[in-house]
Parts: C-alpha cells; sequence; structure tokens
C-alpha cells in the first residue's frame, strides 16, 4: 500500500502509522496549497465500540521545506485529547449524534493546531472538534452535513483545517500485488500466473469501503513558499515520547521524554517498495535530509530486477538496464531532488542538490480542472503537470505511475536514445480513481464522506 | 536563511522544534539541578520513580471527572521522573522528565539504583 503497515516496527503501532500523503494547489482556492496526512489504516467502518481515533499521546507533523535542504522550515503540529461524555457508559454513543456537541456522543476528540517555524511556534486553534467516526445511519445520520461540514475549522489568515475520519482514497490491487507481483490485468503473462493458468481480469480495489483518519490544513501559498521559490517539498512524520511505563491497576501510567520520530512520509510507496525490510525502520525514523544514504536503493529498485523476471520477455529493455547496474537517475531525480528545469518543457519542481525524499509541489502551477483534457490521474507521464510528482492530488494514481516509472517510463528523460519497453503503457493493476466508491468531495478536506458501519462491510 | 533543522543527523529523529524544545527543557533541568547540585538530579530521580519503587507505594488512582474525562487516565506527567540506567558499571543514566532527556554519569546513585532494584 501506499504506506499503509509498510514497516515492522509501525505496523504494531496503527495510531502513529501514516498511510498516504498529499499536497496540491487547491482547485477551488486556488491561492492556497492543501496538505493532507492519513492515518490508522485500514479502518472497517463497524470496528466499535471503541471506534478509531487519534493518538492522544502522538504528536503528528506535516513539515514544509521551503529553501532546498531536506530540513524542516515549517511544521505543523497536531495533538489530541479524548474526553468522555459519561464514563460510566461502554457505548461510543448514546443516541443519534446530530452535532459536534452533542450529549449523546460519549467518546469525542478535540486538537490542537501549532505552526512552528523561524520565528517561533505558534498556536493557531485549540480545542478544535474532530468529528466522530460514522458509526451508522441511526447513530449518525446526515453524516456530512450533521458532523463531516461542521468539523472544518477556519481559523486565521485563511487557513482552514479538519482531522477526523474520511473515506480512503488510495486505491490499489493489494491483494494480487503482495501475491508475487502480479497484476491482474497482465497476470497471464505473470510467470507465476501462467503457470496457474490465470486469465486477465480486472483489478480489485483492497482499500475500497474502508476508511483512514486524515489531518487536512489548507494555507495561503505566501505562507509556506519562500520568495522566488515556489517549489516546497513537504512530508509527514508521527513521534511518540521516549519512556512509555504502562498503567498497573490504577492510573499511573505515564509517558516520558521528547519526542522520537516513529513514522514518516513523503512520496508515495517508498518505504513500502524501495527500502528494504532490514532498513524500513530506520527509514521511519530519519530526515530526508540524510535520504543519501538511502539512494542506492532508488537507484537500483530491487522492483526494477523482479519485474522482467515475473513478466519474462515483456521488458527486455529494463532487463538491459538491470543487467548492466545502470543507476536510475531518472527516479533519482522524480523522487530525491524534483525535475530539473529542461528535461520536460516548461516544467520542474527541483529543490536543490540534496537528496531528500519529500513530495514536492512546484505551487506556480495551477491545478487542472477535472473538466479539462489536460486533467490525467496519471498526472505528469500523462502530461498534466498539476499531478504526481508534482505533489499528489487524491485523484492521482500513484500506483500505476510508480509501476511505469520503474518500469523505465521515463529513463529517456536521462538517455534520449533508451527505448521504452512496448508494454509499460499497460502496465497497471487495472484500477482508476473511479474504482473508489466514496469518491472525494469538491471542498475541503476533499476526501470522501468516511464509510458508515451500518453498510460496510455489506 | 537557516533552517530549523541544524541537526543533519536523522539518527536524532526529531523535528527541529522538537530539539529546541528538548535543549530548552534540558538547559531548564541542568539549570535546576545546578542550583542543587549533582545530587538534586539523583534526588528528584529517587523521588520520582525509584523511591516509590523502593516503598513499594502505589500512586492514588485519579478519578474521571464527569463531562471531561481523559481517556488514558495517565497520571500529570509534569512531576514525574523515569531513571533509565543505561550502564550500570560507568554510571550512564537518562533521566526523563516532561519532554526533556538529561544524561548523567553518577557511578554512586547507578550503584544505588541497581541494589534497589534487587530488593
Amino acid at each position: 500500500m501506499s504506506s499503509h503497515r509498510e514497516a515492522p516496527e509501525i505496523s504494531q503501532d496503527p495510531v502513529a502509522d501514516s498511510t498516504d500523503l498529499y499536497a496540491f494547489v487547491s482547485p477551488d482556492q486556488p491561492d492556497t496549497v492543501t496538505l493532507i496526512a492519513n492515518y490508522i489504516p485500514l479502518q472497517e467502518p463497524s470496528g466499535g465500540p471503541n471506534f478509531y481515533a487519534f493518538g492522544d499521546d502522538v504528536l503528528y507533523e506535516i513539515k514544509i521545506d521551503n529553501d532546498g535542504d531536506g530540513r524542516t522550515d515549517i511544521s505543523y503540529q497536531f495533538r489530541f485529547e479524548s474526553r468522555f461524555t459519561t464514563p460510566s457508559s461502554f457505548l461510543y454513543n448514546t443516541g443519534p449524534i446530530g452535532s459536534l456537541s452533542d450529549p449523546n456522543w460519549n467518546s469525542k476528540q478535540f486538537y490542537s493546531v501549532t505552526r512552528v517555524d523561524e520565528w517561533g511556534s505558534h498556536v493557531l486553534g485549540h480545542n478544535l472538534a474532530c468529528p466522530p467516526c460514522n458509526v451508522g445511519i441511526l447513530s449518525t445520520p446526515d453524516y456530512e452535513a450533521n458532523l463531516g461540514k461542521p468539523a472544518v475549522h477556519s481559523l486565521s489568515h485563511g487557513t482552514k483545517v479538519f482531522a477526523g475520519q474520511r473515506a480512503e482514497e488510495f486505491y490499489v490491487d493489494l491483494g494480487s500485488i503482495f501475491d508475487l507481483g502480479n497484476l491482474r490485468p497482465l497476470q497471464e503473462a505473470n510467470v507465476f500466473g501462467a503457470a496457474a493458468h490465470l486469465k486477465s481480469a480486472p483489478g480489485v480495489n483492497a482499500t475500497n469501503r474502508l476508511n483512514v483518519h486524515s489531518i487536512a490544513i489548507q494555507v495561503p501559498i505566501s505562507a509556506v513558499t519562500r520568495k522566488g521559490r515556489p517549489t516546497i517539498g513537504v512530508w509527514t512524520t508521527a513521534s511518540r515520547q521516549r519512556v512509555r511505563v504502562a498503567s498497573h491497576g490504577a492510573a499511573d501510567g505515564v509517558s516520558s521524554g521528547p519526542f522520537t520520530q516513529v513514522s514518516r512520509l513523503g512520496n508515495p510507496l517508498i518505504n513500502e517498495v524501495i527500502i528494504p525490510l532490514g532498513k524500513k525502520d530506520q527509514w521511519n525514523r530519519e530526515h530526508p535530509s540524510g535520504d543519501k544514504e538511502f539512494a542506492k536503493y532508488y537507484a537500483n529498485p530491487e522492483l526494477a530486477g523482479l519485474l522482467p523476471v515475473l513478466y519474462p520477455g515483456a521488458f527486455p529493455h529494463l532487463a538491459a538496464l538491470d543487467k548492466a547496474g545502470t543507476a536510475r537517475a531518472d527516479l533519482e531525480a522524480i523522487l530525491l531532488t524534483g525535475i530539473p528545469s529542461g528535461l520536460i518543457p516548461g516544467f520542474t519542481n527541483f529543490t536543490g542538490s540534496v537528496q531528500a525524499d519529500m513530495l514536492r509541489l512546484n505551487t506556480s502551477i495551477p491545478p487542472t480542472p477535472t473538466s479539462s483534457p489536460k486533467y490525467s490521474i496519471l498526472g505528469l507521464i500523462g502530461g498534466d503537470a498539476a499531478g504526481f510528482p508534482n505533489g499528489r492530488r487524491v485523484t492521482d494514481d500513484v500506483v500505476t505511475i510508480e509501476l511505469r516509472a520503474i518500469a523505465g517510463k521515463v529513463f529517456p528523460l536521462i538517455d534520449p536514445t533508451y527505448v521504452v519497453d512496448g508494454v509499460v503503457d499497460s502496465v497497471t493493476d487495472g484500477l482508476t480513481n473511479t474504482s473508489v466508491t466514496n469518491m472525494p468531495v469538491a471542498a475541503f478536506p476533499y476526501l470522501g464522506v468516511p464509510y458508515d458501519g451500518y453498510h460496510n462491510p455489506s | 536563511m537557516p533552517s530549523r533543522d541544524d541537526s543533519g543527523s536523522p539518527a536524532a529523529g526529531q523535528d527541529a522544534g522538537q530539539q529546541e524544545q528538548e535543549r530548552l527543557s534540558r538547559r531548564s533541568v541542568l539549570r535546576g539541578a545546578a542550583g542543587a547540585g549533582a545530587a538534586g538530579i539523583a534526588a528528584a530521580a529517587l523521588t520520582g520513580v525509584a523511591a516509590p519503587a523502593l516503598a513499594a507505594s502505589a500512586k492514588p488512582a485519579r478519578s474521571a471527572e464527569p463531562g471531561a474525562a481523559s481517556r488514558t487516565g495517565d497520571a500529570d506527567t509534569a512531576d514525574q521522573i523515569v531513571v533509565h540506567v543505561r550502564d550500570a558499571r560507568s554510571g550512564e543514566i537518562d533521566v526523563f522528565r516532561g519532554t526533556s532527556q538529561t544524561s548523567v554519569r553518577d557511578r554512586e546513585l547507578a550503584a544505588r539504583l541497581v541494589r534497589a532494584s534487587r530488593q
């Protein structure tokens, strides 16, 4: 998955597990950027009675580098506090929840937002209400009007925030991909699929009808960029205090010490499929500014070597690249430095020579309306410079984009004589943004209405 | 303009704000410790964690406040100190309080804590 359960340690700590990160110029407010960090993967909507919540003991951050050194210039920090209305009840809600202050809602959560920058630490908002989880049609009627929209908080200087449950918009055929690299549409060509006599089939969206917890913030572009540098690098982290003494009988537990990072996410699918198993926990603990240490995995991804093996004869040119040990400067540029000017006419999101895994967004590129013929869920490789890897929109098909990139789609940017294998434009897990049931909404926080527990699973 | 992260070492695993917070907290702790002398830290450590452990006493449970009960019910961490003896022989001890961490080297204190842990 994009970053769901991607490393051994964090897979044991779901509330601190970042799943997806989005950064884009807001389509309905093009003088702002929207940054969204999702946490708590694979939420089954009916998962009560203790429905999902952010970790009160986790420090969540969305970080921005705006001068190209891979280090934090601006951090938006989110801290949560849970409160029980009626501690004597086991119920999440004792009746329909009609508003964010409804006393029927027993397990509420509130949060603060703090911006940390070169001028210090500034609390932008506190005691901000999260919406409840979407329990079901009886408990959370008219969810979006009563609970979802009221949970969008407008703060000073044109900033909006939202934190709470939303629909999972990331789509991927997990069941197939993790079954020996199979892609259902191409499984006749997969060495194992062919042996099992599998025929081409549509993809199955494994994350459909599941929810996540989203932290979303919309800020003016001018608040996060530096003059003359429209490209920002974005990543999210979750941190825990270094010491935790568990409660024993009475409520005497304690967390203590400085916060230390346990999870991070910049570009999608990196710790998932680029970083090897033995390095994944370390990668989660580290800073983008130190990613030079990991550059060899970007330059020679294991998956690039596996594709010609799993699909014999389908990737002869990629196989030759692998055999020659050619460093994939194309992937390093896309994922670690941004794409320099001159490679793609009219486009760059280059931030400098420092290799750092960040989602790079050139904020000077306007959003592409979904009604435009230029709009493409394949982003830059589909001719749409407003999409991944120029930031990442909610609808972008990052699985297909990265599969094709690893398969050599963009290597001609580095070596114009390289001939892309003919099959590359067919590489896909067979899904699109329409594979998601609750599709994005038109306004902030853009992610779809969370699936309710009454109908899901069904 | 300098970045807020002045540590190029990702091993630190902390954002700039946290690092600064840690430094400030550490300075505060050290100032307090300096006033009381090295034994000040030891005394605090023993008061916060080791002494209750020695006495096998339990902190009183905190009752839930109707209408605004904490989910975790954790005790107020501001006054609690956690001590980690990393190496008893050399006396390397980490002291955790609030969001700060202080490292001290005190072989005598480490030896006392080791003795306490065996009781």
